[in-house]
């Protein structure tokens, strides 16, 4: 018997809290993507903007933090991560 | 009585309390004391207040890690911060920082990039709450 090698590609759910503007702007607390492959910030941020244009301006505007720390956009994200978009921030 | 160098924070519900002085030693040349009180417009809008959202415990760690760089760069003595979470009524206290130097130059220094980073990079966001009239 001849089996055919399958290829299966990772997905994993994501769950992005959002703040001030851009939770108003969304009408939500938090939003949830999915994202093939390896999960970084950069592949995330892709992928938010790819299903939720409506975060475009605070994803160009905004940096993304994990586990209450700014990250990198070379920074994976693993299952569990808090993730957080901090963007427009008006402080003081 | 020399001072150790020392950072402090803290994120309270609602308006901030009168400010206390603190006891100071030997080294202190100088105290900015700033703090930003809510004003009763936003633009050409009349509020009533403001409601700050903080994203603890984010919020609490970037205010002390800034804190903590400025001490070191410009040298100061003392950064001692206090933000409000929640509403603050028009005409109350939101956040104060006080800065202890051996000169004031370090210390209004300090205090202008400590405002303007924080107001940059700090996970606190702030809404109006407008009047009703």
């Amino acid at each position: 018997m001849t089996r055919e090698a399958t290829a299966y590609t990772a997905v994993m759910e994501v769950q992005v809290r959002l703040f001030g503007p851009s939770a108003d702007a969304l009408g939500a607390a938090h939003v949830t993507v999915r994202v093939e492959g390896e999960v970084t910030c950069l592949s995330l941020r892709k992928a938010l903007g790819r299903d939720i244009p409506a975060l475009t301006p605070y994803l160009d505007a905004g940096r993304f933090a994990v586990n209450h720390a700014f990250a990198r956009e070379s920074q994976r994200i693993r299952p569990g991560d808090e993730v957080a978009l901090i963007a427009m921030v008006s402080g003081g | 009585m020399s001072v150790a160098a020392v950072v402090t924070v803290s994120v309270l519900d609602g308006p901030l309390p009168a400010h206390v002085p603190s006891a100071l030693g030997e080294g202190v040349g100088a105290v900015v004391l700033f703090e930003g009180v809510v004003r009763g417009s936003e633009g050409d809008r009349t509020i009533d207040a403001l409601e700050y959202e903080v994203y603890e415990p984010m919020a609490s760690r970037e205010l002390g890690l800034l804190a903590s760089e400025l001490l070191a760069t410009h040298g100061v003595l003392a950064m001692h911060v206090w933000h409000s979470c929640g509403r603050v009524p028009v005409g109350q206290c939101s956040f104060r920082l006080e800065v202890w130097s051996a000169h004031r130059v370090e210390g209004l220094r300090a205090t202008d990039e400590f405002i303007h980073r924080m107001k940059r990079d700090v996970p606190i966001w702030k809404r109006a709450v407008e009047s009703a009239g």
